[in-house]
């Protein structure tokens, strides 16, 4: 069983990982853009700032809805990891802790795939790069699920059950 | 976790959606253009430039930034932020961009090489509202400045009206001994104007020119899928009736002239569009294709009494182009209302 500890611990994960998500997957693309910015500029943060909020809604640039879009799959994980978290603590330390390893590679798919297509989008401009912002949103809601039974199958590899007493 | 906490996880994270909702709401459409107005008066041309665009997009709603616009357009030391205040005034109020226009017009023949050259950017911004310009255009084409002549024949592609004057002085231009204004006449027949059997030949010629950029874009021009545009009128047509990109579609219509007879039912209802532009260029449509379109004579003869001056002009254009009696009856009718105002 949990221990009182515990659970405030696995709370304190799952409400971290939970509002983590939908944070990161809004700001990543203003993230990248502002960074991109400042490289450019060579430190003008300032500058790089007013530029991103400028383009907000802009035309040909939309920012803002490049986050709303990046944010949907990220926000369907942060819900999923507060249910699927937020009530393991009723759950055998063992299918919490592979519970945690499976959110844990789901989280990582999602981080590792939005962040390499937004930052190589950014870096190497193409005609046809803004369509990227389309199909991301549709690959991650393919490869979360994806991530997430790889973790749990990495749990199972390092946590197997005990044998049953002979 | 307890359900309580779980729901107010979750309660947070509709109020965020709640609250971006609301972030958006305030800086898109009518609710954006007092910041934007103020964004234009910004030390940074960028801002200014990024304003003009944002409040091209939210079109005639953005009604109370025409003074900034205009004082932008013709006073900006930066020829690309003149531009962009030059092309949003066009969405917005007519006669702001008529008033631009007239502005420019002097400094086409300006000393100051430079000042010729934001001229010609600019009344290209204006697009086909700077027809009146055309002929200064063209008079441009003759500067002994080759990037003055470019950016003249960048500009009579964008404005594209009349055909019949726009054309002539683009195949001139194909021919200008600077490569950068033959590059420049070619792009627009590769991409905006349909070229008319007149061009085909000296687009042909080009096909053997020493540089290898001219040539190719002469093929270019020559396989373009413009030179099939009377085959593509029924598309415009469509474009008309969904209201996609109508004022693409409308100014094509225009350069086809009478090949365009067939789209007349389907230009008269653009003529009560909400948006003066596509109202003015309806009127430059159905003045185009002439004769042909004597069946828009009662609804340009309603749409002589347009609250926007410059539609009036241009309906008075068509009616005139159309030359029924009729049309002639109302245009007369019309100026003598007018002058006794």
């Amino acid at each position: 069983m949990t221990t009182l500890r515990d659970t405030r611990t696995l709370t304190r994960i799952t409400v971290t990982l939970y509002w983590g998500c939908i944070v990161f997957g809004l700001a990543l693309p203003g993230v990248v853009t502002v960074a991109h910015n400042i490289y450019q500029r060579h430190g003008a943060f300032a500058e790089a700032w007013q530029e991103f909020r400028l383009h907000l809604f802009a035309p040909g640039y939309n920012l803002f809805l490049i986050g709303v879009l990046n944010a949907i799959p990220f926000i369907l994980l942060a819900v999923f990891i507060l249910f699927h978290l937020g009530t393991a603590a009723k759950q055998k330390p063992m299918i919490i802790t592979r519970r945690l390893i499976g959110v844990a590679g789901a989280v990582a798919v999602a981080v590792g795939l939005s962040a390499w297509a937004h930052i190589g989008t950014t870096l190497y401009p193409d005609a046809q790069g803004a369509l990227v912002y389309f199909f991301l949103p549709i690959y991650l809601l393919v490869l979360i699920p994806l991530g997430y039974a790889c973790g749990r199958l990495v749990s199972n590899l390092l946590f197997r059950k005990p044998a049953p007493p002979a | 976790m307890t359900p309580r906490q779980i729901g107010l996880n979750l309660g947070g994270l509709v109020a965020l959606i709640g609250l971006l909702g609301l972030f958006y709401w305030q800086s898109t459409g009518a609710r954006a253009v007092p910041a934007l107005t103020n964004a234009l008066q910004d030390k940074d041309a960028k801002v200014r430039i990024a304003a003009a665009q944002a409040l091209a997009e939210i079109g005639q709603a953005a009604a109370p930034a025409v003074t900034p616009l205009l004082n932008q357009a013709l006073h900006d030391p930066v020829q690309y932020a003149s531009t962009e205040a030059a092309r949003t005034l066009k969405t917005i109020n007519l006669a702001a961009a008529r008033q631009v226009m007239t502005a420019y017009l002097p400094a086409l023949k300006d000393d100051d090489v430079q000042a010729r050259r934001k001229a010609c950017v600019v009344l290209g911004g204006l697009g086909p509202v700077a027809k009146p310009a055309v002929p200064n255009l063209i008079s441009a084409l003759n500067d002994t400045d080759e990037t003055v002549r470019m950016h003249a024949v960048g500009s009579l592609g964008e404005i594209g009206i009349p055909a019949t004057l726009v054309i002539p002085a683009l195949i001139k231009a194909l021919h200008d001994p600077a490569q950068a204004v033959r590059h420049r006449a070619l792009s627009q027949f590769a991409f905006s104007i349909p070229p008319t059997e007149a061009v085909i030949p000296h687009l042909k010629q080009l096909l053997e020119d020493k540089d290898l950029g001219i040539a190719t874009l002469a093929r270019s021009a020559l396989n373009s899928p413009h030179r099939q545009a009377k085959d593509r009128i029924s598309v415009y047509v469509t474009m008309l009736q969904m209201g996609s990109a109508n004022d693409y579609a409308l100014r094509q219509l225009a350069q086809l002239g009478p090949e365009a007879a067939g789209t007349v039912p389907a230009v008269i209802s653009v003529l009560k569009d909400k948006r003066p532009l596509y109202r003015y260029l309806a009127a430059e449509v159905l003045g185009a294709i002439g004769f042909d379109a004597k069946d828009a004579v009662p609804a340009l003869i309603a749409a002589l009494q347009d609250i926007d001056p410059v539609v009036q002009m241009g309906v008075e254009d068509a009616l005139e182009a159309i030359g029924t009696p009729e049309a002639h009856q109302a245009v007369t009718a019309h100026r003598h209302t007018e002058s006794s105002k």
